[in-house]
């Protein structure tokens, strides 16, 4: 990816300032912010855009190279519409990435159970496949009641999602309707 | 929006209305204070002060669902003081058409109205045509049966002492307002409207948008800077996931999702291509053809287009599958398998208790979230006894934004890529692996044991989707753009033949062809990638001074359609191409060199040669709009559930042509004296839609931690609240905690000479996280709906609050 | 060298509290737990996990009616001439630090062997230093001097979308807050600036600034007052600078 023009200065001076304190014989308190200074210089920076409200803020997102894993999120100066600011919801953004209470297995409850089973991707792709496939030929419509063709599955419904990118909206849609699914609704409506 | 929120700088008055627009898209601000500097007043029409109103130069409350009461007086004082644009209202707009002989309007109903159907026979609101099919037109404005004479007698019955009455706003309010807004209906002066869910989420939610469609007409304000129609929208990429039709009424670009009545894709194009006779009149959904030939081929890349037409499923005439209808079947047993994909239903949808029943009926679900929620955990919720539920339930965790690639479309039409930072976290996969996957694995089943109608499934484009195990999102990006299927010679406007070779990315829309020999899975986004790279990517801030002036950015990412960033821009100049606004241009003429500048122009041709709104069959602005389902004026009718059982205007109290379910009529409530209070539902800045993606950040629950009731001081001591105290809200749907904020930020309001309390609640809360958060607002909340559009009223609906 | 300062311009504060979070982001500080105490505002108060938050004040009319809903983001004044510094001083002059170039007031780790925490609390007039429970080390705003030292914003002055955080040199920070209090009073007759000599954080109020929050501006005469507190407040004066 290329920043292009991106003002957002390059933190090269970290280590003077260090020996400032350093010097003086005592560290800055709280210590984090000291220390991660020095991991974001180490980190990748990716550009991306706030999840949250359809402003569209700029966000620059520096990943310890290491882990993998955030360590900043804030705003991009050089976006012409945020101009470097995030509100509330923005500048939380770090907190939805590395939260440990998201849910990183797949899980399945299965009818009449009161608790969740972790499961394989495999196992729940499979079984919803199966799923998809049964409900759709038992309930695969070619003609209406008028006799009219209408080719088009009755039996399953979508809800979801403009938290998607365009790409995944565009191939969600084309799935469902490729499965013959008319119930197919989202955000935009409620 | 017909603008972008960097245009908010360029408006002499900024209108906020159905909208919190400093505490839901809270950045925007910088450009509201951007224009406040420069001397532009902002506007805050609201029933309650919020954050908004402390920043705004005039605050206005209303009692909720009384808009068009508001937004009618202000036509009636346009009109009454002739404060229109003229040469604008002339030549841009319907206004000087005449409506047919049987057009009329009596007593709040339009005519042709079908009590027992609860919907119109629209025929008789048709335009008048000439000999040639042109609509006939009084350049005067005199003629009784011209559309300007309709409106002025339509809004004459909206006087301030009838709409302050029903609205409660006070009289000298409103004339402010009316008074400094319609300032802008000189030709330099713009003024814009920043609506967003305070609008739709009414049964009149389309008419009023409408009635502000008719104002912005009526002073010029749309296609220039700082003004235009803008919807702030609430989700980071709602605009793109209705660009790409997940909906029931659309396929990709807007084009209407196929029905029984036109089982031929000639019959389907026949129905919905536009013919104008009007030389003048670009008509642009005459390409519809095009865009729908090469829609078929991004999804049926091998199908002959009748075949690929086929394929489609098909709604019957007339059906209505919105989201509304869609739970009501659910609950009513005719679905066996539902994916609820990034969206919590349980919380979302109105009437949250009839939601939850639903997803109790069905066989299986699939819940594709990042965190747990109400939908997904919805067998374990409150009331609910597990092992009486069947429903089996897969939760898929997908992985959050900044773990993957691609791109989303932001309320200004901005689409903007993003790139990945961190990897999806643990087992987590981007949505469109988990699409991509799934789809794969339904084939191989299909492929294997053939199954009902596989041709579809099989025929399925998903070469252009990854590399047959992962998703790419460039390739469909470049799928999204579209290509030539075949080497394509394309003779250009100055007869020049350009070769297309096959493969080869579409420069722009104007290339697409309707004989299946170029393919594009959304026509608004071609232009996007194309062999020049990846528009939506571009970082590049550098600008004329023209356009700096306005704030366009051209070359920031990419605008739809053709990164065009103003759109109905042709509009903003005048029949010589002299911007309106000379101070402040969009667009303008160069006669000397005969071209365009500043923005890319709407319509093409030299200035005056086009009538300027493309999309509209006749190219005017429609003040007077026939198309709709309730009415080709706006009408003021109270919410479906009001505190009067009669208004000021007509005798018909409600939309006549709401969305409801006959059978839900006890679960109404009106003029009831057990549920004597309006409630409306709202957002924080803290917060996002149910909550799932704030809920669980300890940063945001720390700010704003608990399900909240606003209430004024003075319904406080009539109920013997305290500040700070927990609260009990209900109505026949549901009932609700909330801790009461008493505040005197909403106040009393005195309708038709009585007073009417308005409460006000957060819908971000729900039952699974945080603990003593709350639960959802939508238990309180009606599922009726708005005629056009099936969006539920819930922004009014009448409730009791107690102590608990 | 006169270091830098914060121009904070509450005129055009919306409290959407993208400061608040983006503090806690940068500094990694964790959420208190909070309840709804009728009000949007929350945490109530700094503490040693809370830097900075946004007080949130509803100001009536004589009828009743909003005259005005006033946010104030609160935050360590980094006084040029700190109390809290010279309180902690007679103790251990490494404790609590004083950066040459930007003039930031910083509470090293050594303040956990201070003696007495309230003594440092209460020398400050604007009762922003807190302790950590466990450690013992007092916190409050660092200035983001990490963030500062690269050339970069302080994270709430960066989060800012409408311009009421800003950060520079200190001469021109005065001289914007000044071009702004002259604007601001056309419309806000009683605006005053808040502390400007004596602070590098100069706030911007359009009405009286106790109607903002009870420490916003340094008070000789509040009650209860140690004895250093009211020395300090007359050393630099009155409490905020008055119309021109």
């Amino acid at each position: 990816m290329k920043l292009g023009r991106r003002e957002f200065v390059k933190l090269t001076a970290a280590a003077t300032a260090v020996t400032a304190f350093g010097g003086l014989g005592f560290d800055l308190a709280p210590t984090k912010a000291h220390a991660q200074l020095m991991s974001l210089r180490k980190g990748k920076e990716t550009t991306s855009v706030c999840c949250y409200c359809s402003v569209g803020c700029g966000l620059i997102v520096t990943t310890d190279e290491k882990t993998g894993r955030a360590i900043n999120i804030e705003g991009d100066p050089d976006h012409p519409i945020s101009e470097g600011a995030l509100c509330a919801k923005g500048a939380a953004t770090f907190q939805l990435a590395e939260n440990p209470q998201r849910i990183t297995k797949p899980r399945y409850r299965a009818a009449g159970s009161d608790k969740w089973e972790e499961k394989s991707w495999d196992w729940m792709l499979n079984e919803i496949a199966k799923r998809v496939k049964k409900v759709r030929d038992a309930s695969f419509t070619e003609k209406n009641a008028k006799g009219e063709i209408v080719n088009r599955t009755e039996g399953l419904a979508s809800v979801g999602s403009a938290a998607m990118d365009n790409e995944e909206c565009w191939i969600y849609q084309a799935f469902l309707r490729s499965l013959g699914l008319t119930y197919i609704e989202h955000q935009a409506r409620i | 929006m017909t603008n972008h929120w960097i245009d908010f700088k360029n408006s002499d008055c900024i209108l906020i209305m159905g909208s919190n627009a400093a505490e839901n898209h809270p950045i925007c601000w910088k450009w509201v204070t951007r224009a406040q500097e420069a001397g532009g007043t902002v506007i805050h029409v609201d029933p309650r002060y919020t954050r908004t109103s402390s920043k705004s130069d005039l605050y206005v409350p209303l009692r909720s669902g009384s808009d068009i009461g508001v937004l009618g007086g202000m036509i009636k004082y346009i009109v009454d003081n002739d404060l229109i644009q003229k040469e604008y209202v002339l030549h841009y707009t319907n206004a000087s058409f005449i409506v047919s002989k049987d057009f009329s309007f009596s007593d709040g109903l339009f005519s042709g109205f079908d009590e027992a159907g609860r919907k119109y026979d629209k025929k008789s609101w048709d335009f008048e045509m000439d000999e040639n099919g042109v609509p006939k037109r009084d350049m005067t404005l005199q003629d009784p049966r011209c559309v300007y004479q309709i409106l002025k007698k339509h809004y004459d019955r909206y006087d301030i002492k009838k709409v302050s009455a029903i609205s409660g706003s006070p009289e000298d309010k409103l004339l402010a307002f009316y008074k400094a807004y319609t300032a802008t209906g000189k030709p330099d002066k713009s003024g814009t409207i920043l609506y967003a869910m305070g609008w739709t989420q009414h049964t009149v939610g389309v008419q009023n948008i409408r009635a502000m469609s008719i104002i912005q007409l009526l002073l010029g304000n749309m296609g220039v800077a700082g003004g235009g129609v803008n919807a702030l929208r609430g989700e980071s990429n709602v605009q793109g996931s209705t660009d790409q039709a997940l909906l029931f009424h659309i396929i990709p670009g807007y084009l209407a999702t196929p029905r029984a009545n036109w089982p031929t894709l000639e019959e389907y194009l026949k129905a919905n291509t536009p013919v104008s006779k009007d030389p003048k009149s670009v008509n642009w959904w005459q390409n519809r053809p095009k865009y729908v030939a090469s829609l078929l081929k991004s999804f049926y890349k091998e199908a002959d287009l009748p075949t690929a037409y086929n394929w489609m499923p098909k709604l019957d005439a007339g059906q209505n599958a919105s989201w509304l209808v869609l739970f009501d079947k659910m609950l009513k047993g005719q679905f066996k398998g539902f994916f609820a994909w990034g969206m919590n239903p349980a919380a979302s949808g109105a009437d949250s208790n009839k939601t939850r029943e639903a997803l109790s009926k069905l066989d299986w679900m699939v819940n594709v979230n990042i965190f747990d929620n109400e939908t997904g955990s919805f067998w374990k919720g409150p009331g609910m006894d597990p092992k009486k539920i069947k429903t089996e339930v897969f939760f898929l965790p997908c992985c959050v934004s900044v773990e993957k690639e691609g791109s989303i479309s932001n309320s200004g039409r901005w689409m903007q890529w993003r790139y990945a930072g961190p990897k999806p976290m643990g087992d987590t996969k981007p949505d469109g692996d988990i699409i991509y996957e799934l789809a794969l694995k339904i084939r191989e089943l299909y492929k294997k044991d053939k199954g009902a109608f596989p041709d579809p499934i099989l025929g399925l484009n998903v070469d252009d989707w990854g590399d047959g195990h992962v998703f790419d999102p460039h390739k469909v990006a470049k799928l999204i753009n579209g290509y030539f299927l075949k080497d394509t010679t394309i003779k250009g406007a100055d007869g020049k033949e350009t070769v297309y070779k096959a493969g080869s990315q579409l420069p722009s829309f104007v290339m697409l062809q309707a004989d299946g020999s170029t393919c594009s899975g959304n026509w608004i986004y071609a232009g996007s990638y194309t062999d020049k790279g990846n528009m939506a990517a571009r970082r590049d801030k550098t600008q004329t001074p023209e356009q700096e002036k306005v704030g366009l950015f051209p070359n920031w990412t990419w605008s739809w359609p053709v990164n065009r960033r103003v759109i109905y821009n042709r509009a903003g100049v005048d029949l010589q191409g002299k911007p309106w606004a000379p101070n402040k241009p969009v667009l303008a003429w160069d006669a000397a060199n005969k071209k365009w500048l500043i923005d890319v122009v709407d319509g093409g041709g030299d200035a005056g040669a086009k009538h300027p709104f493309i999309m509209q069959k006749h190219g005017m602005g429609a003040i007077y709009g026939p198309g709709l389902n309730d009415g080709p004026l706006p009408e003021y009718y109270e919410p479906l559930e009001c505190p009067v059982t009669e208004h000021p205007f007509s005798k018909t109290l409600n939309n006549p042509t709401a969305l409801i379910f006959a059978d839900e009529a006890h679960k109404r409530t009106t003029c009831d004296p057990r549920f004597p209070f309006v409630c409306t539902t709202y957002r924080v800045t803290e917060h996002w839609q149910t909550g799932v993606l704030t809920r669980w950040l300890p940063w945001l629950t720390e700010a704003q931690p608990q399900m909240f009731c606003e209430m004024s001081e003075e319904l406080a001591e009539l109920k013997g609240i305290k500040n700070g105290e927990k609260v009990i809200l209900e109505n026949p749907r549901g009932q609700l905690w909330a801790i009461a904020i008493v505040t005197k930020r909403f106040k009393p309001f005195e309708v038709m000479g009585n007073p009417v309390h308005v409460v006000g609640i957060p819908w971000h809360y729900g039952w699974v996280w945080p603990k003593d958060g709350g639960d959802a607002a939508n238990l309180l909340t009606p599922a009726v709906g708005d005629p056009n559009t099936g969006i539920p009223e819930t922004k009014a609906f009448m409730v009791n609050v107690k102590k608990a | 060298m006169s270091g830098k300062s914060f121009f904070v311009d509450l005129t055009k504060c919306t409290a959407c509290r993208g400061c608040q979070i983006a503090c806690k982001q940068w500094n990694k500080l964790p959420a208190e737990e909070t309840r709804n105490h009728g009000s949007h505002q929350n945490p109530m108060d700094v503490s040693a996990i809370t830097y900075k938050t946004v007080h949130m004040k509803e100001v009536a009319d004589d009828k009743g009616f909003m005259a005005a809903w006033l946010f104030f983001p609160e935050q360590c004044r980094h006084c040029t001439e700190p109390p809290c510094k010279m309180t902690a001083d007679a103790y251990d002059d490494k404790a609590i630090y004083q950066d040459e170039a930007t003039g930031a007031i910083i509470f090293t780790e050594k303040t956990k062997d201070l003696p007495d925490f309230d003594e440092i609390r209460e020398a400050c007039p604007y009762n922003i230093p807190r302790q950590n429970a466990e450690t013992k080390v007092m916190t409050k705003c660092t200035m983001c001097l990490d963030r500062v030292q690269n050339g970069l914003k302080p994270a709430c002055v960066q989060s800012c979308p409408t311009g009421t955080m800003n950060f520079g040199d200190r001469d021109e920070m005065l001289a914007l807050a000044e071009k702004r209090l002259a604007e601001v009073q056309k419309k806000y007759p009683d605006a005053v600036l808040g502390d400007a000599e004596s602070t590098r954080v100069i706030y911007l109020y359009q009405a009286d600034p106790k109607s903002y929050h009870p420490y916003s501006v340094a008070d000789a005469t509040m009650p209860g007052l140690m004895n250093r507190k009211a020395m300090f407040a007359k050393l630099f004066g009155s409490k905020s600078r008055s119309k021109a």
